[in-house]
């Protein structure tokens, strides 16, 4: 599969589109920043403090999907207002370079937030080696399975029209509601599993797990994982590439 | 050469866009024309391999367009309708980016992207962001990614909709620097004109007319049109205009008579089958 990439293309994408638009458009950076630092702030002021490690290593999870899923509303525009995808088809490039260029894309996007998080992080000792590695690999698995979702939704939609109303409900609902910024064991257990159809849930849950502020919960990696296999694969087919 | 056999394309909202389209296209350019709606968008992007058709046939040479795309992506670009330039990227980035989609070097695609901007007079734009550029040097970019991919077949739909004259005039000026074999589809019967050696008219789905701007032209030998904003015996309305085609030696007596006289022009072939289907 990797040599059937355009990986060229892809690490151009990732670069061009991810770093230039911090450059040149660091006001979309500073919206993308603005839902998970809120959250970060109601939760230090409604707990007293008490849940801040809970928000900021969530904070990783809901920054990532929050530009991640704002992504269904860019993918969807770059297709049906730029032309963009339909400019790649008739190239050497494939859906999946496609998808993976704007995933890498929103990861570089994401970066200046995770250095922000990072240094919040760093202040509250939060950090060993082993819990970083573990969490930038949550980090990578949380960014394809829901960038692959939003290529789902970005696919989905038929009229420009739709796409941010829809963009900016599903950040809300797939970032805020999902325990990032407290204990998942406040959750029923239905609630849980519910929950689990984001793949920020058990995203969170696991960095609960590997940070120690929550009992490890080790079948969410399971979860994760399934999710991001079939929204991957999902997304591969639902992309309008070549559309029938 | 592009040939299809019977290309027919329903969308599954039940639209039928093309009812059986069979074409040879040989010339260096040759325009698909037509209104808005006609096909002319749904059968270029078949044979760029953008999407599939319900049924029929298309190669370019000898490359099944339909079951071997991949191989024939190597052979052509495709600039779509309406295609705007992400905004935030420059010139100079978007076509090194087009290049390297096409499987280009990085160092080849940089040095290839900076003589197409170049050679369409856009390096002064190089490092701006596209979306302080005007709408006509917005369209030459496109132009200038399908120049620097030295395709062998190029689709352009609609590469001038929506341009003030001047601009217009400077992506026609681009497009003729293209080399390989340009298809451009338009509903501006002058762009046809200028640009094309061979002209595809299509209407509802299918080829209605076919052949050289002269030869097109030649049917209406000796006529010219004549227009009324009233009703008059004989005419033919389209919208608020009442036409007929009429032998330029009555002109005159059609003048006396409240018409406007117009020479024919390409428009006349369009026109000429839009009033045959008001009919």
């Amino acid at each position: 599969m990797v040599s059937a990439l355009n990986l060229k293309f892809i690490f151009l994408l990732a670069w061009y589109y991810g770093f230039n638009t911090i450059l040149r458009g660091p006001s979309y950076l500073v919206a993308s920043l603005s839902t998970p630092l809120t959250l970060l702030f109601l939760v230090y002021i409604l707990s007293h403090g008490a849940f801040v490690s809970y928000a900021v290593v969530g904070g990783f999870t809901a920054l990532i999907s929050t530009i991640s899923l704002s992504s269904a509303g860019d993918a969807a525009f770059l297709r049906l207002q730029l032309r963009f995808q339909d400019l790649l088809v008739a190239t050497e490039v494939g859906p999946t370079d496609y998808m993976l260029g704007l995933t890498l894309a929103y990861l570089v996007f994401s970066l200046p937030g995770i250095a922000i998080y990072a240094v919040f992080g760093a202040y509250l000792h939060l950090f060993t080696i082993i819990n970083s590695l573990e969490l930038t690999g949550l980090l990578v698995i949380l960014v394809i399975a829901t960038a692959s979702f939003s290529f789902i939704i970005s696919g989905l939609i038929k009229h420009v029209r739709n796409v941010w109303g829809i963009a900016g409900i599903l950040s809300i609902v797939m970032t805020v509601l999902p325990p990032t910024s407290y204990p998942y064991t406040f959750l029923p257990n239905w609630g849980i599993w519910a929950l689990s159809l984001s793949p920020t849930t058990p995203t969170a849950i696991l960095a609960q797990g590997i940070f120690s502020l929550s009992p490890m919960y080790p079948i969410m990696i399971v979860i994760l994982l399934s999710e991001t296999v079939l929204f991957f694969v999902l997304a591969r087919y639902l992309t309008r590439w070549r559309e029938v | 050469m592009i040939r299809t056999e019977d290309i027919r394309k329903e969308y599954s909202d039940g639209t039928v866009a093309l009812k059986g389209v069979t074409v040879n296209i040989d010339k260096r350019f040759t325009a698909i024309i037509g209104r808005n709606g006609a096909g002319k968008t749904t059968f270029v992007r078949i044979l760029s391999t953008q999407l599939l058709p319900t049924s029929g046939k298309a190669f370019l040479d000898d490359i099944d367009l339909i079951r071997e795309p991949r191989k024939a992506r190597r052979e052509i670009a495709s600039i779509p309708q309406e295609a705007m330039p992400i905004g935030v990227l420059t010139p100079l980035e978007l076509v090194k980016m087009y290049l390297i989609a096409r499987g280009m070097s990085f160092k080849d695609s940089h040095e290839t992207a900076l003589k197409a901007l170049d050679a369409l007079q856009l390096r002064e734009f190089k490092d701006k962001p596209t979306d302080t550029l005007s709408g006509g040097t917005k369209r030459k970019i496109f132009v200038c990614m399908a120049l620097a991919a030295n395709a062998s077949t190029i689709f352009m739909d609609e590469p001038t909709t929506g341009l003030d004259p001047i601009s217009r005039l400077e992506v026609w000026s681009a497009l003729r620097m293209l080399t390989g074999n340009i298809i451009l589809t338009t509903h501006y019967m002058e762009e046809a004109k200028e640009l094309s050696q061979d002209v595809i008219l299509v209407d509802s789905g299918r080829v209605i007319e076919r052949g050289t701007v002269d030869v097109l032209l030649s049917r209406f030998a000796g006529l010219v049109r004549a227009e009324s904003y009233t009703p008059k015996p004989g005419t033919t309305r389209i919208g608020g205009i009442y036409i007929r085609y009429i032998k330029s030696s009555e002109a005159e007596e059609f003048l006396h008579s409240g018409f406007n006289i117009k020479g024919i022009t390409l428009d006349d072939v369009f026109i000429k089958h839009g009033v045959s289907l008001e009919s």
